[in-house]
C-alpha cells in the first residue's frame, strides 16, 4: 500500500461522507437561512431505521435502506411542519429556529438511545465478507465505493432538480425571496416541506452509507453535522456545489494535515480550517 | 354518614397506633446497627455497559457472601457511561443526596475524576484503575494490575516470541497513557524498538490515515490501546486495509464484547480470578467474570473488612478505615492473597492470555 495514492482515496472517502451531509444541510438552509441543528440527527434516525428494518426484522438490506431513507425524510418533514412552521408563521427569528432544532435533536437523540441503548452498532457482516479494490496502489472496501457513486449520483440528481425541473424554479425563487415567491403564486411551505423531505433524506443515506462503513451510535448526527457544517461554511453556506467542494476540501486537509503529526490533531486541523475561513472568507469559497 | 366517619376516624387511630408502635419496637435495633453506604460509579450504559454489570453483579455477590457483621452495608450504584462529566455528578449525587461513606469507581478516567472530590469530602475511594494518580492522597486507593507489572509480563512475552519491531496505536485516556510511558521506560535497553506510535482522540472513527501511516512501518506487532467501539473500528479497518500483521493489547481487548475479532491474539491482562470466584460469578450471570469483576468483588470485602475491624460502638469515620487498610496483609480475595501497600495500591500479578474460539484464555504465567 502506497502511502499517497492511500491518502488521497483517504481524503476522498472522508470528503464524500462530509458531502452527502453538507448537501442535505445546505438544500435545507438554501430555502430556510437558519442552523438546522436537528438535521445531523436524520443520519442517525436513517441508520437506526435501516438497522431495525434489517437486521431485528430481517427484511431485505435494501428494502431496510429504502425503508430508512425514507423514514428520515419524513421525519424531517414532520420537524418543518409540526415546529418550524408553526414558529414561522408566528414571524420567529433564525434565533428561535435555531434553540428549537437544538431541542428537536436532543429528544431525538434521547428516543433513538431509549429504543436501541447508546451501544454502538454496526451494519455491515463480519469484515471478511468485505471486498477490496486496489486503485493506483491505494486500498478501498465496497462499501466505500458505494459512498463515491451514491454522492456522485446524488449530486447530479440534485442538479437536475435545481436546473431543470419546475420544484427546481421554485427552490431557487423561495431561496431568493419567499415573499416574493408567495406573491407569485408558489405554494412556499408545501416546497419547503419536500425541500426538508429531501435534504433529510439524503442525510439519512449518509448515515446508513456510514453505519455499513463503520456504524451508528444515538450521537452519531452531531459529529456528523459538524463536519457538514464546516463543509457548507468552507464552501459556501446554502450553496450545495459549494458544500461538496467544501467537503472534499475538508477531507484532503484533515487527512494530508495529520500525514506528518498524530492522528489526534484530526479534528484540530478541521476546525483551524473553519476558523480560517471565517476570518478571510466568511461567505465561502463559492459566494451565492 | 356519622358512622362512616366514625369508622375512618378509628380506623386511623389503629393505624397510628400500630405503625408508632412498630418503630417504636424496631428503633433500638436500627441504632445498634450501623449503615455504611458505598457508592458505585461505573458504566451501566453505552458501549461499556457490560463491564459495568460485570462489576455490579460482583459486588452484589460479595454482599449476598457476608457472614454476620455488626454493620449494614448498602450499595448504591451510577451509572457514568464512562464520560468524565457524568462521573463528576454521580460523585457529587453520591456525596450529597445518598451520604455514601466510601465509593468504588471503574477506570482512569472515573477514578481521576473521583479521587479530588473523595479527598476533600475525606470519603474513602477505591478505583479498579492503571493511572497511579487515582491513589494520590490518604482517602484514595487502587485495585488493579500496575502498569509496570503488566509491561514487564509484556516485555517478557515480546521478547520470548522474538519480536523486536513495535508499533503502537493508543487513544487518548489516562490509563493508556500511563501504561504507555511506563512501556517505554521500560523497553529500554531490551532491543525491542518502537517503529510506530499514534494517538488518536475518543470518538475518532476513521482510523485510515493514522493505519496508513504505521502500515510500512515494519512493526512485528501491533499494540492497540482502545476502548470500545474505538478499538472494534480500528481492528476492522486494520484488516480492511489489508494488513495481516498480528496485534496485541494490555487490558484492552477484554474490554471489548466482539472477543472474536481478535482470535489467536495473545494478549497481557490482570491476573486471573480465583476458581471459587470464577465459579460463584458463572452461577449468577452465567457467564465468565468480566475485566474487573473479581476487583470490584475484592474492594467491597476490603471495605467491610477494614469497617468491621474498627471498634467501639459509633459508625467508623474514614480516618479509622483508611488506618484499617492500610494494615491490611495477606488478605485472601478474589484475585489471589492481596495486601495494601503503603501507596494504597493493592496489588496483582499480570497473566498472558489469548482469544481462542471467542474466549479469553490464559496461557502462562
Amino acid at each position: 500500500m502506497e502511502m499517497f495514492p492511500q491518502l488521497i482515496l483517504n481524503s476522498i472517502i472522508a470528503g464524500a461522507v462530509y458531502a452527502l451531509v453538507a448537501l442535505g444541510f445546505n438544500f435545507i438552509y438554501g430555502v430556510q437561512k437558519f442552523f438546522n441543528l436537528a438535521h445531523g440527527t436524520m443520519a442517525a434516525i436513517g441508520g437506526y431505521a435501516a438497522f431495525y428494518f434489517a437486521k431485528i426484522l430481517g427484511l431485505d438490506t435494501y428494502v431496510a435502506i429504502i425503508l430508512g431513507v425514507a423514514l428520515a425524510g419524513f421525519v424531517g418533514f414532520s420537524l418543518d411542519k409540526f415546529i418550524y412552521l408553526p414558529l414561522r408563521r408566528r414571524k420567529a427569528s433564525n434565533m428561535v429556529l435555531l434553540v428549537a432544532s437544538l431541542g428537536a435533536m436532543t429528544a431525538l437523540q434521547a428516543v433513538i438511545a431509549i429504543l436501541f441503548s447508546s451501544r454502538f452498532k454496526t451494519l455491515s457482516g463480519n469484515v471478511d465478507t468485505q471486498k477490496l479494490f486496489t486503485i493506483l496502489g491505494g486500498v478501498i472496501t465496497q462499501t466505500q465505493l458505494v459512498i463515491l457513486l451514491s454522492v456522485a449520483l446524488i449530486m447530479i440528481g440534485l442538479v437536475v432538480l435545481f436546473c431543470k425541473t419546475q420544484f427546481g424554479k421554485a427552490i431557487r425563487a423561495i431561496s431568493d425571496d419567499e415573499e416574493v415567491a408567495r406573491i407569485i403564486g408558489i405554494n412556499t411551505n408545501k416546497i419547503i416541506g419536500y425541500v426538508f423531505f429531501i435534504g433529510s433524506a439524503i442525510t439519512g443515506f449518509a448515515g446508513i452509507l456510514v453505519g455499513f462503513d463503520v456504524g451508528i451510535e444515538p450521537t452519531m448526527g452531531l459529529n456528523l453535522l459538524l463536519k457538514g457544517v464546516i463543509a457548507s461554511i468552507v464552501g459556501g453556506v446554502g450553496n450545495i456545489y459549494g458544500g461538496v467542494l467544501g467537503a472534499f476540501l475538508l477531507g484532503f486537509v484533515e487527512n494530508f494535515g495529520i500525514w506528518k503529526i498524530s492522528g489526534e490533531w484530526k479534528d484540530a486541523i478541521a476546525f483551524a480550517l473553519l476558523i480560517v475561513f471565517l476570518i478571510f472568507r466568511p461567505r465561502g469559497i463559492m459566494n451565492k | 354518614m356519622e358512622k362512616s366517619i366514625k369508622w375512618v376516624v378509628g380506623a386511623a387511630v389503629v393505624v397510628a397506633i400500630v405503625v408508632s408502635g412498630y418503630f417504636a419496637l424496631r428503633a433500638p435495633d436500627e441504632v445498634s446497627q450501623k449503615t455504611i453506604k458505598i457508592g458505585v460509579i461505573a458504566p451501566m450504559t453505552g458501549d461499556l455497559a457490560f463491564m459495568g454489570e460485570g462489576i455490579r453483579d460482583a459486588i452484589l455477590i460479595a454482599k449476598e457472601n457476608l457472614g454476620n457483621t455488626k454493620n449494614k452495608y448498602e450499595v448504591i450504584f451510577e451509572d457514568d457511561q464512562l464520560k468524565a462529566k457524568m462521573s463528576a455528578s454521580a460523585a457529587n449525587k453520591l456525596l450529597s443526596a445518598d451520604n455514601v461513606d466510601a465509593f468504588v469507581t471503574f477506570s482512569s478516567v472515573t477514578g481521576n475524576v473521583v479521587a479530588p472530590i473523595a479527598e476533600q469530602n475525606k470519603v474513602v475511594h477505591f478505583g479498579i484503575a492503571s493511572d497511579p494518580n487515582v491513589a494520590k492522597g490518604k482517602y484514595n486507593f487502587i485495585h488493579w494490575t500496575p502498569p509496570s507489572e503488566e509491561n514487564k509480563v509484556f516485555i517478557i512475552e515480546l521478547q520470548r516470541r522474538g519480536i523486536r519491531k513495535l508499533g503502537i496505536l493508543e487513544g487518548n485516556a489516562q490509563g493508556a497513557a500511563a501504561v504507555i510511558a511506563d512501556l517505554k521506560e521500560q523497553l529500554e535497553g531490551t532491543g525491542i524498538e518502537i517503529v510506530a506510535d499514534q494517538a488518536f482522540n475518543f470518538g475518532e472513527k476513521d482510523f485510515r490515515t493514522t493505519i496508513a501511516k504505521v502500515k510500512d512501518s515494519g512493526a512485528e506487532i501491533y499494540l492497540l490501546m482502545a476502548f470500545s467501539p474505538e478499538l472494534e473500528i480500528l481492528t476492522k479497518q486494520m484488516k480492511e486495509t489489508g494488513i495481516t500483521t498480528p496485534i496485541t493489547s494490555i487490558e484492552c481487548f477484554e474490554l471489548s464484547e466482539q472477543l472474536s475479532l481478535f482470535e489467536g491474539e495473545w494478549y497481557v491482562n490482570s491476573a486471573d480470578p480465583t476458581a471459587d470466584f470464577a465459579s460463584k460469578f458463572n452461577s449468577k450471570t452465567g457467564k465468565s467474570p468480566t475485566l474487573g469483576a473479581a476487583n470490584a468483588y475484592d474492594i467491597f470485602n476490603l471495605i467491610v473488612v477494614a469497617n468491621e475491624k474498627v471498634e467501639g460502638t459509633s459508625k467508623p469515620t474514614s480516618d479509622q478505615v483508611v488506618n484499617e487498610l492500610m494494615e491490611i496483609t495477606n488478605f485472601s480475595g478474589a484475585l489471589g492473597n492481596l495486601s495494601v501497600n503503603e501507596d494504597g495500591l493493592v496489588l496483582s500479578k499480570a497473566v498472558i492470555r489469548m482469544i481462542k474460539d471467542g474466549k479469553p484464555v490464559s496461557v502462562g504465567k
